[in-house]
C-alpha cells in the first residue's frame, strides 16, 4: 500500500520545480495535487495505526487476564518465602544478576527504553552485575552500554502471550550459568493501570538465601529439595515478570497507537482545509483571470 | 534418597515440563489442540562473551543437550 502512495508523491516532487518555472497557476496546481497526495498518505497511516490499536486492544484483554492469573501464582509461590523470612543472602563477595524482561517488538513507546534507563542507572550506582536480557528490544539498546556484563540473551518471546513453558525454559538455562550468584533480581514494567507503568525487580532467591532464613525450619523440608525449590520459584517469577510485561506492552501499544491515531486525524483535518483553502484560491484566482480578460476584451 | 530424574540430570523445570507434556497428551482431542499450542516455545538464545554475542541457539535443544551431559557426569 505504501509504494501506491509513494510513487504520486514522488511524481509531485518531479513535477514541482518545472510548475514553479511556469506560470504562477500552475505552481498552485502543483501544490493542490502535493496536498492531496499527502493528505492521501496520512489518512493510509492513520487506517494502519487505528488497525494496530485494534489489534493491540483485543491482545492486550487477553494479556490481562493471563497476568492476572500468573500475579496470583507469583505471589502464592513467593508467600513460602515471606513466612521464611527470606532476605538476599549476606555475602562479601556479592555476585547479582538482572534478568530483564522486554520483548522483541516496537511500536509501543517507551516501555523498553524504561526498563534500559533503570538499568543504566543501576549501573552508575551499584558495583557491577550480570544481566540476561530477555527480548531483542533490550539487548540493542544495553548492548550499547552495558554490553559487559551480559551473559545470556533470550529471543523469540511476545509474539503471543508468554507460557509457562518458555519461563520454565529461560529459568533452565539461567541455573546453568557458570557463576553462582548470590542474588538474583528480574526487572520487568509492573502493570498500574492501562496507562501507566514501572519498572520494577522482584527478587527471587539462591538455594543459600533460602536454607539460611530464619523461619525456614518451620517448613520441614529435606536440604535436597530447597534447590528445585528454587529452581521452581524462579520461573514462578520469570513467568509473572513475562506476564505482567507482555500486558504492560499491548496496553502501552494501544495507548500509542491511539495517539497516533489521533495525530494523524488532526493533521488530515489540518490539511484538509488547507486543500479547501488553496482549492478555493485558485478557483477565485481564474475567475479574476478570466473576468480581466472579458472586460479586457470588451473595452478594446 | 535421590529421585530417578534428578540422577538422570534433569532440573526440576524440566521435570515438571515433561510431566505437564504428558499430561496435555493425554487430554481429549479438543481440548489437546488448544493445551499443546501453550507448550510451543520458539525461544531462541545467545551466549555473551566479554561484551560480545555469542551464535544464537534453540533453546530447548540446548537445554536438553545441557541435561543430557550433566546425566552422563
Amino acid at each position: 500500500m505504501l509504494s501506491r502512495v509513494a510513487r504520486p508523491a514522488l511524481r509531485a516532487a518531479v513535477a514541482a520545480p518545472r510548475a514553479a518555472a511556469g506560470p504562477s497557476t500552475a505552481a498552485t496546481y502543483a501544490t493542490l495535487r502535493e496536498i492531496e497526495t499527502r493528505l492521501k498518505s496520512i489518512r493510509n497511516i492513520e487506517k494502519i495505526t487505528n488497525t494496530m490499536k485494534v489489534v493491540a486492544s483485543t491482545k492486550l484483554t487477553r494479556a490481562t487476564r493471563s497476568m492476572n492469573d500468573s500475579r496470583k501464582y507469583g505471589e502464592a509461590s513467593n508467600e513460602v518465602f515471606k513466612s521464611a523470612e527470606t532476605t538476599a543472602a549476606e555475602a562479601e563477595e556479592k555476585k547479582s544478576l538482572v534478568i530483564v524482561c522486554s520483548s522483541d517488538k516496537g511500536l509501543c513507546g517507551g516501555i523498553h527504553s524504561g526498563l534500559s534507563r533503570t538499568i543504566r542507572r543501576m549501573s552508575a550506582e551499584e558495583p557491577p552485575f550480570d544481566l540476561v536480557i530477555i527480548g531483542e528490544k533490550c539487548k540493542a539498546q544495553l548492548s550499547r552500554t552495558n554490553a559487559k556484563g551480559i551473559q545470556l540473551n533470550f529471543a523469540g518471546i511476545g509474539k503471543d502471550i508468554p507460557t509457562f513453558a518458555d519461563a520454565q525454559a529461560i529459568a533452565d538455562q539461567i541455573v546453568l550459568l557458570p557463576t553462582e550468584y548470590t542474588d538474583v533480581k528480574i526487572l520487568y514494567n509492573k502493570f498500574i493501570n492501562a496507562t501507566s507503568y514501572e519498572p520494577t525487580f522482584i527478587e527471587a532467591f539462591s538455594e543459600e538465601a533460602i536454607s539460611q532464613s530464619p523461619n525456614i525450619s518451620a517448613f520441614e523440608v529435606e536440604d535436597e529439595a530447597l534447590a528445585n525449590l528454587r529452581e521452581y520459584s524462579l520461573a514462578n517469577s520469570l513467568y509473572w515478570a513475562l506476564a505482567e510485561g507482555h500486558a504492560c506492552e499491548q496496553s502501552a501499544r494501544r495507548n500509542a497507537m491511539e495517539n497516533a491515531s489521533k495525530n494523524a486525524g488532526e493533521m488530515i483535518g489540518k490539511y484538509q482545509i488547507l486543500y479547501n483553502r488553496t482549492r478555493q484560491a485558485v478557483i477565485t484566482g481564474e475567475l479574476v483571470e478570466i473576468i480581466t480578460g472579458a472586460i479586457a476584451s470588451e473595452e478594446m | 534418597m535421590t529421585a530417578a530424574w534428578k540422577a538422570a540430570g534433569l532440573t526440576y523445570n524440566r521435570y515438571l515440563a515433561v510431566a505437564a507434556r504428558a499430561i496435555r497428551r493425554s487430554l481429549k482431542e479438543d481440548k489437546r489442540i488448544v493445551a499443546e499450542r501453550r507448550a510451543v516455545s520458539e525461544l531462541r538464545f545467545a551466549t555473551w562473551k566479554n561484551g560480545k554475542a555469542g551464535e544464537p541457539k534453540d533453546l530447548a535443544a540446548a537445554n536438553a543437550a545441557a541435561m543430557a551431559e550433566s546425566a552422563s557426569s
